[in-house]
């Protein structure tokens, strides 16, 4: 196959050094010419295997009758009648000039050998068609896709402002040209900046000492970035969330990633991403508010089709698949509640924003339920206590399925939701629950979130928190919830000390 | 000055496809001899196959000549050795004229260049 190598060779320098067209066809003529060679090899190596079989036959045959009646061929052009005789004794050529006598079943033994080796070299020389087949398909497509002719869309997202996605100071990881840490790197570095969402993730390699030690880094940054998100609008806070869960939700969804970091370095480009995950849409209503719901894609006809994705103030209606049974589902009354509210905007903006907006995630747990036998029941919501007075949420984490009890399990809370002022909720994690949230953690099963989510409309709900950590790296999103709350020096001992005692516990 | 250089060119240009044949005369010598390999392996494994009860026999020249079932499996032994000590010695041969051609390439890419600089000068001065 070396031969064969060196065609393959040969055409790729070529396509280096000459024009793209004429590269391209270059390159499709070398790869027909191998998948050509490789088709007459293998209707060779069949027609031996055919005569093998029916060799075999013979053999089978042969000793049946002491001697064979036969016309005896007399140089190329004559017959003779004459005898086959001592028909069980056959010399058979071994190779290489060397003979054995053996008896017909001896020779059918040789026969079978042979035959094997036939068929491997068929089978050698199919997978080779086949590989020079699917490079061959893929040098039709690489052409069409440059050519713009193909089905291929180009995704455009043009960001406007950028800001306005996240207001104030950006992780480094949000920028969207920013060196992702060098560790990182080079497994992100497919990634980085396709706009198409081009969502292969690559498992990372880290242990799980420097998942810990990556969340740590996390922590610090989200600590750094709460002060700062205090000081800004409310918006912004709601994004944040938004943005975490946004990555925890990549993290689960979709591939199975272990390292959470990646998703991080990922960084904002995502909702191109998201979009592409399990249930993503449903992740929509939770990590962008009204203002950023994806719009519908537009094809342009230059070139290569692409199609523009823009933030539109459209609410989506979207379906989460929370897993078992529960799904949630976008209230419509809810939907229609915030629609004529929105014509009557300025004058309420407040409540609207309180009602539409998620800034906190206590009204996360307002503008989310789980709609359970057609009623829609607030899940269970993580916030303190007090927070949960006004609140609506259950109590229980029966609630939602086993798998959503799993990731919030893992962040050993309990779920619950206010419809208070965004300072007033969140206050993270309740302690009782620590301990329970630990021993479901061991179980490090995780699954994007996929369900429906719905808005519950008259009272405050609850929003489920529905980004799930990866398996190592489990209370993101709820630091998110813990820095909002405005108990920050509260919630720091806790925090840190329950994420330890997590992590303690987990090891 | 162009002139030299164009003949300096030609004479390297010849020895580089020189050097090719070369290559690709060992190259099919190196295949004929993978293609005996395979060949003796399977001998080798059919003679396994056999009894001491059947005669073996080796072709030289018009004759077969009888041989011992043993014996036989020795000398095919013997050459399946000798024919894999052959492909290592070419494929250390391969290797050095693949460097070996590697260096021209670079000499007449650089001859080249001069060549074009020169052309360039002339014309220029022209």
């Amino acid at each position: 196959m070396t031969s064969l190598d060196d065609q393959m060779a040969a055409p790729g320098k070529v396509k280096r050094s000459n024009d793209l067209p004429q590269g391209v066809e270059r390159l499709k003529e070398e790869h027909k010419k191998v998948v050509k060679d490789c088709r007459s090899q293998i209707a060779h190596w069949e027609k031996v295997e055919k005569d093998y079989d029916s060799l075999q036959d013979r053999l089978r045959t042969l000793p049946d009758k002491l001697s064979y009646d036969i016309m005896v061929p007399f140089g190329p052009l004559a017959f003779m009648p004459g005898k086959l005789v001592h028909t069980n004794e056959l010399t058979v050529l071994l190779g290489d000039n060397w003979f054995a006598k053996c008896s017909a079943k001896q020779a059918d033994t040789l026969v079978e050998h042979r035959k094997k080796h036939v068929k491997n070299a068929l089978d050698d020389l199919q997978k080779v068609m086949k590989n020079f087949q699917n490079r061959a398909d893929f040098t039709n497509d690489l052409e069409k896709l440059t050519g713009g002719t193909g089905d291929f869309v180009d995704i455009r997202e043009e960001v406007k402002n950028e800001d306005e996605v996240t207001k104030g100071k950006h992780r480094l990881a949000h920028k969207p040209n920013s060196k992702p840490k060098q560790e990182y790197f080079l497994e992100l570095t497919e990634d980085k900046e396709k706009e198409e969402g081009d969502e292969e993730r690559k498992t990372g390699v880290l242990s799980e000492e420097e998942l810990w030690a990556r969340l740590d880094e996390l922590e610090c940054q989200e600590e750094l970035q709460d002060q700062r998100y205090r000081l800004d609008s409310t918006d912004t806070n709601g994004e944040d969330t938004t943005s975490s869960s946004e990555e925890e939700k990549e993290a689960d969804g979709g591939s199975s990633v272990q390292v959470n970091g990646h998703q991080k370095e990922n960084g904002w480009a995502p909702s191109s991403l998201t979009s592409q995950m399990n249930g993503t849409n449903g992740s929509h209503p939770e990590e962008e508010e009204e203002e950023e719901e994806e719009d519908c894609e537009e094809e342009t006809g230059n070139g290569l089709p692409t199609i523009y994705f823009s933030h539109t103030a459209e609410l989506k209606k979207v379906r989460i698949n929370t897993g078992k049974n529960t799904t949630l589902k976008f209230s419509e009354r809810k939907e229609q509640k915030e629609q004529a509210k929105r014509k009557k905007k300025c004058g309420r903006s407040n409540s609207l924003n309180e009602s539409h907006k998620i800034t906190s995630p206590a009204d996360i747990y307002r503008v989310f339920v789980d709609l359970v036998n057609g009623e829609p029941i607030p899940r269970k919501s993580i916030l303190k206590s007090r927070s949960r007075e006004n609140s609506v949420c259950s109590d229980t984490s029966e609630s939602s399925t086993a798998d959503f009890d799993e990731r919030r399990a893992t962040f050993g809370r309990s779920w619950s939701h206010d419809d208070a002022t965004h300072s007033d909720t969140s206050d993270g994690i309740t302690e009782e629950d620590s301990p329970t949230g630990t021993s479901p953690r061991a179980n490090g099963r995780f699954e994007a979130f996929t369900g429906t989510v719905i808005e519950k409309d008259p009272l405050p709900s609850s929003i489920p928190h529905l980004t799930i950590a990866p398996p190592a790296l489990p209370t993101i999103p709820e630091r998110k919830l813990e820095e909002l709350g405005p108990e920050a020096p509260q919630e720091p001992p806790k925090r840190m000390s329950k994420f330890k005692a997590t992590r303690l516990h987990q090891k | 000055m162009a002139e030299a250089i164009q003949k300096k060119l030609q004479s390297e240009v010849e020895k580089y496809q020189q050097l090719q044949k070369d290559v690709s005369k060992s190259m099919s010598a190196r295949q004929k001899l993978e293609a005996q390999l395979t060949e003796n392996n399977i001998v080798k494994e059919e003679l396994a196959l056999l009894d001491s009860q059947n005669t073996v026999y080796k072709l030289i020249g018009p004759v077969l000549v009888k041989q011992d079932l043993d014996e036989a499996k020795v000398t095919v032994g013997k050459r399946l050795e000798y024919i894999n000590g052959e492909i290592q010695r070419y494929e250390t041969l391969l290797k050095e004229m693949e460097k070996k051609s590697e260096q021209h390439r670079e000499v007449l890419s650089s001859l080249q260049q001069e060549f074009q600089r020169a052309q360039g000068q002339a014309v220029g001065k022209v």
